[in-house]
């Protein structure tokens, strides 16, 4: 079999993790969601809870450079990166990601911009997972515990984090069709449909010579 | 210096090594900058005169508002261009040094451009009278002219080192300081060029060094190099870098606002000898504090990193040493300052009366210097404990929340020394506040040692 890497880019409560976990325990393959963070806890020494923190989350801006030196004539920045940043802990999960990869085994990603770490890899599908409002508020209501109008509010204030995080990382579109190998409605064959359509997927591509 | 590569050194190692291996050269590059304005000082002080200090000291403002503008690009740019490293995206990696490029391009000429109509009234604003103004009007109109210069000359330097070179960039740094020492002599007292003289060896420091930049950046073996298609400014990449270095710019304008208080208070009630003064004491007081800054600096990736690793007796034990080389150095200059001022005041300036002028401020000023190193290094403390907003206001604290209404009312009872007394007041009200604020932050640390 040939080896195949699958990310999965999904709209928060559009059934894309859902999906994900199915196929890989269909095909039998690694997955990995928040697992991502504690590998990268792991292999970097940090707690976990700096990566939970900052999961999916875009840049933190400045802040903890405020104090970088700008003396008239020279001016130097601060020399050392900010470890806790979000860009660095970006940094440490994306070598996590890598790491996962290189183990050589098929597996399945969601989230954390891995179809851009992972962009050179010959064996990646990526795929992206989107759904209409109503079936996504349900989910969310469902997985959150939240009245109808925090439902809404969160899904917003989701999608917009996620959007702005996958810009400034992969200086691609989240949820453009044309950054992913396929954008698939999950609404249009329901959970199960949508899991057997990826199935197919793959196996039409491990048959091609 | 490359903390991504093996992160778990800085979890298991002594923290007394480490802090010497990330603190010293940082030290080292942070006093080069601050020697470099203390020679240039001593040359205008001796080959120009009382006046020329005046009106160097006036530019201050004006010095640190092109900083902030530096760094309002560098420091985005120096986090964008290693995030983009980080994942191999050389290509927009490129980009980033086109469009920094640009962008301080485009900064550098509008600032001149801005600030060349208004360049007196400005002056006059910030406590030049009519003797020095010309001094100061003479040296900015070569700073200005060679801004552009200036702001790639840094912006570069920012690329240089954070693409992975950061030995070349503290080469390139060291290389500007020596070309000006050698040429500001050359120039103040064989050509006679004055203050001018001063102004010309800054520009053509950094020119040479700028050209050197592009020469090294040229090579097509680099990973990141020069080339057509990366020049267009791209408003994402803008967007990243500027809205990354606004704080670090806003605490640049900050403390910019202070030394006009300052500068204009001074020029009120003693005049322009008390102006000349000030910009002799600011000279000695910053290279303490960039050696402060340098620990602090060193400090921050150790202390950081092992927060992040939750080994809080590590993170206790690199402040406290940190905070005890920051108290000796500090305390090593309020000593000199109190038993030798004026020998140090005598490099500057062989004026009696000026010289008299300086070591009273001094005196008054350095009182409390040894707090400033506690305080400091207290304060990048938090910085370094995801507390950045702790930190920033802690650090404006003694820069201007406590400082400006000192300024805006001392001077009027006490005149100059009202000024020089501002100082040191605001030093103890907030390192009052820090220890605080830090013993309480280093009790619960102690406890969630004991518990973990």
């Amino acid at each position: 079999m040939k080896r195949t890497i699958i990310t999965i880019g999904r709209q928060f409560g559009s059934g894309g993790r859902v999906i994900g976990r199915r196929l890989a325990d269909e095909l039998g393959i690694a997955y990995y969601d928040k697992e991502l963070l504690a590998e990268a806890a792991r292999e970097s020494g940090l707690s976990g809870e700096f990566f939970e923190k900052a999961d999916e989350k875009p840049s933190t801006g400045g802040l903890a450079y405020a104090f970088s030196a700008g003396l008239p004539n020279m001016g130097f920045y601060a020399p050392y990166p900010d470890i806790l940043s979000n860009e660095h802990l970006f940094l440490f999960q994306s070598n996590a990601i890598r790491s996962i990869a290189d183990r050589g085994g098929s597996c399945l990603l969601v989230g954390r911009c891995a179809d851009y770490v992972l962009r050179d890899d010959p064996g990646l599908l990526s795929l992206f997972i989107h759904n209409n409002s109503e079936n996504r508020i349900r989910n969310i209501i469902e997985r959150q515990q939240v009245t109808k109008e925090e439902a809404m509010e969160l899904m917003k204030k989701t999608d917009r984090s996620r959007a702005s995080y996958y810009k400034y990382y992969t200086d691609k579109e989240w949820g453009m069709s044309s950054s992913y190998h396929f954008s698939i409605d999950a609404s249009f064959l329901g959970i199960d449909g949508t899991v057997g359509l990826i199935r197919e997927m793959i196996d039409r591509r491990r048959s091609l010579p | 210096m490359n903390t991504q590569k093996s992160p778990l050194v800085l979890g298991t190692e002594p923290v007394g090594k480490l802090l010497k291996q990330y603190a010293l050269p940082a030290i080292v590059a942070m006093t080069a900058s601050s020697l470099y304005n203390i020679v240039d000082s001593i040359f205008i002080g001796h080959g120009v005169g009382m006046l020329a200090i005046a009106g160097i000291t006036l530019t201050f403002p004006l010095m640190n508002l092109a900083a902030a503008f530096g760094s309002l690009v560098g420091v985005g740019a120096s986090t964008v261009i290693s995030v983009k490293l980080g994942q191999k995206d050389y290509r927009n990696a490129n980009r980033v040094l086109g469009n920094v490029l640009v962008l301080n391009i485009i900064l550098g000429i509008s600032f001149s451009v801005l600030c060349f109509p208004f360049l007196d009234p400005v002056l006059y604003f910030f406590g030049a009278s009519e003797h020095t103004l010309p001094y100061a009007r003479d040296f900015m109109h070569i700073i200005l002219a060679g801004n552009a210069i200036t702001h790639m000359y840094l912006g570069l330097n920012a690329i240089i080192r954070s693409g992975g070179n950061p030995r070349t960039a503290m080469y390139i740094t060291l290389l500007s300081v020596l070309i000006n020492c050698a040429l500001a002599p050359v120039f103040i007292f064989g050509f006679h060029w004055g203050i001018r003289g001063a102004a010309w060896a800054t520009v053509i420091a950094q020119a040479v060094s700028l050209a050197l930049q592009i020469v090294y950046l040229m090579n097509p073996e680099q990973v990141i190099s020069l080339r057509k298609s990366i020049f267009r400014l791209k408003s994402e990449l803008v967007k990243d870098i500027l809205s990354i270095g606004l704080s670090p710019f806003l605490m640049n304008i900050c403390s910019c606002l202070v030394v006009i208080l300052i500068t204009r208070g001074l020029k009120q009630w003693d005049g322009d000898i008390a102006v000349s003064a000030y910009g002799i004491l600011n000279r000695i007081l910053f290279l303490f504090i960039m050696v402060v800054m340098g620990l602090n600096q060193g400090m921050q990736p150790i202390a950081g990193y092992n927060y992040g690793a939750r080994r809080f007796g590590r993170v206790v034990a690199v402040t406290r040493a940190t905070i005890f080389w920051a108290v000796g150095v500090t305390t090593f200059g309020a000593f000199i300052c109190q038993l030798a001022p004026r020998f140090i005041v005598g490099w500057f300036t062989p004026d009696a009366e000026l010289i008299e002028v300086c070591v009273y401020g001094i005196r008054i000023v350095f009182s409390v210097f040894p707090l400033v190193g506690f305080q400091m290094v207290a304060t990048n403390f938090f910085l370094s404990t995801g507390k950045p907003k702790t930190a920033i206001f802690l650090s404006l604290a003694r820069q201007l929340i406590f400082l400006v209404p000192c300024l805006m009312v001392l001077p009027t009872f006490l005149h100059t020394t009202g000024v020089w007394l501002s100082l040191p007041i605001a030093d103890t009200i907030s390192a009052v506040l820090t220890s605080v604020m830090f013993m309480q932050a280093i009790n619960s640390f102690k406890k969630k040692t004991f518990y973990s």
